[in-house]
């Protein structure tokens, strides 16, 4: 491949990166309690320190129940993300239309700074429940898009899914034994 | 006289026997009976077959889609369609004919429909990070459909006894008559929501279908986490919380069961769908 061609397909690939919103960029959230910090996302891990409620933390990743955080003191740790609120504690509640906007990722484009309100209201508003008229033509649309269980097989294969057993649980979070 | 204006009539003149209200001399007309009491009157009748739930969700449907159609994106639907099928393969269900959609909507909710049916606003799209959290957000509505909980709370108001035998082998004026009777009570029932107790169960389902279909079972709960930090007033979200108990309180009642599926490291694919659901993203930053 010569050189200007390649140069041209990296510039393409720079230009397709930088189109597409970020969406995984640093989300921060607070503690809700006391929290203590493992060193490994297990229970049984090494605790690193115990925050005090309310501390705020940069959320690394997810993962299953945990979450790898990041203080101003602690540089790489693992909490229960149950015991992490998203947003700033002083933060007032969210009314944008884009939530992860507003706790640091989604639908940001990086040109601009502050473009995190969807304009153009439309949808499934209560009102627009109340005056909808059947519509049996999108059903039948609908029904175009189904997918066969061998194609649903294909598609959790593809996405490296393995089908485990899991029992349900009850309220108390008892394990179920009888299938419900 | 149709099928179904004979079905009418046996319930209406079932119902004034059961009520003594046929009284003598009283003018008695079909055309000036008020559908909702008679049927509310005799209750109850019987349980809903299989092939009868889907004709009711597929009626319902018509008029949830009448209020935002699908999205006109192919490839996301049909994607859609591929983690539903797959999360209700995992469920006692596996059998009905499930279909999955995105909707135009920029408000963020989920819906579910008796007999297979789950729509999923572009909001609720919008505010996802990956595959799990959309399997768990399937696998709640995927819940809501296995335990008939949508069936069970218009059976209270008994309208579906009208698909009694021969109505439900619709021909298709019999099936616009029956769309054309339950769109009131759709309309009415989503938006006063089901009973929280329905809404619980199906976070606790919903979480194993996901685990089961090999995702990572926080999911689900990862978006409850996002919906928390939103003013309960919030437009976009007025429906959804009128008709569900709050993200933080759902999340308490979810709490203990989560801790049983504590040691699951299972993926999230989270590439797989924002490459997917790059375009709607693209959309809402232009």
């Amino acid at each position: 491949m010569s050189n200007p061609k390649r140069a041209i397909l990296i510039r393409l690939f720079a230009v397709l990166l930088f189109a597409i919103p970020a969406a995984d960029a640093a989300e921060t959230g607070y503690t809700l309690r006391a929290t203590e910090v493992k060193d490994k996302p297990f229970l049984d891990a090494a605790t690193v320190v115990t925050l005090p409620e309310k501390t705020q933390v940069e959320i690394v990743t997810r993962q299953g129940a945990w979450m790898q955080i990041k203080t101003r003191e602690v540089k790489s740790g693992w909490v229960r993300m149950l015991s992490v609120r998203l947003g700033n504690p002083d933060q007032k509640p969210q009314t944008s239309g884009n939530l992860l906007s507003a706790i640091g990722i989604g639908n940001r484009p990086r040109t601009t700074s502050s473009s995190t309100v969807t304009t153009g209201v439309r949808g499934f508003s209560e009102e627009d429940l109340a005056k909808a008229a059947p519509n049996p033509a999108e059903v039948e649309k609908m029904k175009g898009f189904a997918v066969t269980p061998g194609e649903a097989g294909s598609f959790a294969s593809a996405g490296k899914l393995a089908a485990q057993e899991v029992a349900y649980f009850d309220d108390d979070g008892k394990p179920l034994k009888v299938k419900k | 006289m149709s099928a179904l204006r004979m079905l009418i009539t046996g319930l209406v003149v079932f119902a004034a026997a059961t009520l003594g209200a046929c009284k003598s001399g009283g003018g008695f007309s079909v055309e000036n009976i008020n559908l909702d009491t008679v049927v509310k009157s005799v209750g109850n009748l019987r349980q809903v077959k299989e092939p009868e739930e889907i004709q009711i969700g597929d009626g319902m449907a018509e008029t949830l889609l009448g209020a935002s159609p699908l999205l006109d994106d192919p490839e996301l639907q049909k994607y859609v369609n591929g983690i539903g099928m797959w999360v209700a393969l995992q469920s006692e269900r596996p059998n009905l004919p499930w279909h999955f959609g995105v909707n135009s909507s920029d408000h963020i909710n989920a819906f579910a429909a008796p007999g297979g049916y789950v729509i999923v606003t572009k909001g609720m799209m919008m505010q996802l990070r990956n595959e799990a959290e959309l399997a768990g957000v399937l696998g709640h509505e995927i819940s809501h459909v296995t335990r008939k909980h949508h069936l069970n709370a218009l059976r209270k108001s008994a309208l579906v006894n009208l698909l009694g035998e021969g109505v439900s082998a619709a021909t298709d004026s019999k099936h616009a008559e029956l769309v054309k009777q339950l769109a009131g009570p759709t309309k009415e029932l989503y938006a006063r929501g089901l009973d929280k107790s329905d809404e619980f169960e199906a976070d606790r389902i919903g979480v194993v279908l996901a685990a089961r279909a090999g995702y990572d079972p926080y999911g689900l709960p990862a978006v409850l986490t996002t919906l928390a930090t939103a003013d309960p007033k919030d437009n976009f979200l007025s429906l959804l919380y009128k008709t569900h108990p709050l993200p933080q309180v759902r999340l308490d009642k979810l709490a203990p069961g989560l801790g049983t599926l504590d040691g699951i490291k299972a993926p999230q694919n989270a590439s797989r769908f924002q490459l997917l659901t790059r375009k709607l993203r693209v959309a809402a930053s232009q």
